[in-house]
């Protein structure tokens, strides 16, 4: 459920700051006051545990089971070595950027489509965007398995042999299609709110300008929309992969043996396996990804633009 | 408008069509199957009947599973509140030094993966010794659902009018009253979005609630996973269909108070 952060951006407050008066220092303490609970709970159950989390990486279990020194990285060369491991890091990625990919491909005509729509249809189209992003994961991804079914009684599977289109049942449930499909169902407002809020920044009078100038349709958007529009494309890209590359649940009901994510990896690792360096490696692995996707896309999307 | 233009449009029309089909698919899905009279769910549903809704309300495991859901979103989003509206008060109406860094640092649970956020604190738990499973979820999902507050109520507040508080100032109110009767009346429908939001993400929560819940403390999203992967009957889509109701109802609530829109910062 994370929203773009950039919201928040207003040029009143930009101005508002420039007004404020120097402020005497009891107000500074007062600020301090009223940040400390938040900010001691935030370093205490959040800052704190991660770091122990990451430590653990490199450090030793032993026989009893008790973790401590000697460092090392034996966890993180097992992980690159063992094909095994390295195949769900490889296996993350491939569906975290189909997801996005996908999610790209069908969120500009959406956000295209609501910024065209009178006040009545925009209204309509944010809530049935946003109504299923606050119906849990779990009942979204179970709602996928009763479509992608792989018997004759799945949705896809009867309303395709309906038509005549195929002969015999589709098997989508269990693969990888599964999960990116599904993933691109829970995570796709992600994608369409920051590019909304980005096009919707664009002077109308840009746009019209390349029209008289005879630019067609899809060159007024390739050449004026699209480039003034990447840094919500930016925003929408980062989140919708690093939240499917965190997942947990979907790849768990829907991916079968064949398209389990880090995070299935973790979960066998801490609550099966009971290796906790082995599974803090792999979380730490997960948040490197998920961050130098952060930095890639900032980079690509911000040299695209200058 | 010439061929071409309309033919780009009518393109973007049937896309947008088609993607806000695959969007509702699986909640309608879900809603037809739990009213279909056959022991297996089985697409196309046949018949109707509200049994299903009767065996999942009868269930007493479902009973504890929702009230314990609805206790813990509750007392999360009581927690969220207090922890996030000063917050979001000292960051944007005082002069904190750093208080971008420290806007950053509020938001940041909503950036880091919330899989490993709850795999740290389990990790916490564990080595404090600490065993009460109610309190460490209720952490938990303070941790999860206050950056949201943070957010809403910040938004709000950088929209107020800030000029008809130092009007009441100007006028003699107490910095106290100023900000009870004139700030706050503005802000209020971007608290209570912001609560309900909190709301929802507790309720909804299963990456957090599955390293630290246990047989006792059993929230829904947990239970129906449980039943998702291991109970083949439309009862399970009755149960999701319960949380979609939910789910649709908060949304309309959102949408009346502040615009979602709004809330969710478009």
């Amino acid at each position: 459920m994370t929203v773009s952060a950039t919201a928040l951006a207003s040029p009143l407050t930009a101005a508002r700051a420039a007004l404020r008066r120097p402020a005497p220092s009891l107000r500074d303490w007062a600020g301090w006051l009223l940040l400390l609970p938040a900010v001691a709970f935030l370093l205490a159950f959040f800052v704190l545990p991660a770091v122990t989390l990451f430590a653990y990486s490199i450090l030793t279990q032993h026989a009893d089971g008790t973790v401590s020194l000697p460092v090392t990285f034996n966890h993180f060369s097992h992980f690159f070595r063992e094909s095994v491991y390295s195949h769900v890091l490889f296996d993350t990625l491939k569906m975290a950027l189909a997801t996005a990919a996908l999610a790209i491909l069908l969120g500009y005509p959406v956000a295209l489509a609501m910024l065209r729509a009178s006040p009545l249809g925009m209204r309509l189209m944010t809530i049935m965007l946003i109504a299923p992003l606050i119906v849990s994961v779990v009942v979204r991804t179970y709602g996928w398995q009763l479509i992608l079914a792989n018997s004759r009684s799945g949705v896809l599977n009867w309303i395709l042999m309906s038509l005549g289109i195929i002969d015999h049942p589709l098997r989508i449930l269990y693969t990888q299609a599964a999960v990116v499909i599904a993933s691109l169902h829970v995570f796709f407002p992600m994608m369409v709110l920051p590019l909304v809020s980005a096009l919707a920044k664009i002077d109308p009078d840009v746009e019209n300008a390349a029209r008289t100038l005879g630019a067609g349709a899809w060159s007024t958007f390739r050449r004026v929309s699209l480039p003034l529009s990447l840094p919500g494309l930016a925003v929408g890209f980062t989140l919708v992969f690093s939240l499917t590359a965190s997942s947990y649940v979907t790849p768990a009901i829907l991916g079968g043996t064949n398209a389990q994510m880090l995070g299935n990896l973790i979960e066998q690792q801490i609550t099966a396996v009971y290796d906790w360096p082995f599974g803090a490696t792999v979380a730490v692995v997960l948040v490197a990804t998920v961050l130098a996707m952060n930095f890639v896309s900032g980079w690509i999307f911000e040299r695209r633009r200058a | 408008m010439n061929g071409r233009a309309v033919a780009a449009s009518l393109a973007l029309r049937t896309v947008t069509g088609l993607t806000f089909l695959f969007i509702a698919a699986p909640l309608v899905v879900t809603m037809a199957l739990s009213i279909s009279d056959t022991r297996f769910v089985a697409f196309p549903p046949k018949g109707f009947t509200l049994s299903w809704f009767g065996n999942v309300v009868a269930n007493p495991d479902f009973r504890s599973s929702l009230y314990y859901s609805l206790w813990l979103a509750a007392s999360a989003t009581a927690g969220a509140l207090l922890l996030g509206m000063p917050a979001a008060l000292a960051l944007v109406r005082f002069q904190v030094k750093g208080s971008a860094a420290l806007r950053s640092l509020l938001l940041s649970p909503l950036v880091f993966p919330v899989l490993i956020t709850g795999l740290a604190l389990l990790q916490l738990f564990s080595m404090m010794g600490w065993q009460v499973v109610w309190r460490n979820l209720l952490i938990a999902h303070i941790l999860v659902t206050f950056p949201y507050v943070v957010r809403t109520v910040s938004a709000s507040l950088i929209l107020a009018d800030v000029t008809l508080e130092e009007a009441a100032r100007t006028l003699g109110a107490s910095r106290w009253r100023a900000f009870v009767r004139v700030t706050l009346p503005q802000i209020a429908p971007g608290v209570v979005a912001g609560a309900l939001f909190a709301f929802m993400v507790s309720f909804d929560n299963f990456p957090v609630s599955m390293w630290l819940a246990d047989a006792a403390n059993d929230p829904m999203p947990m239970f129906i996973y449980r039943h998702a992967t291991g109970v083949f009957d439309p009862s399970v889509a009755a149960t999701s269909t319960l949380m979609i109701g939910l789910a649709i109802v908060v949304v309309l609530a959102i949408e009346r108070l502040v615009g979602l829109k709004r809330a969710m910062g478009i």
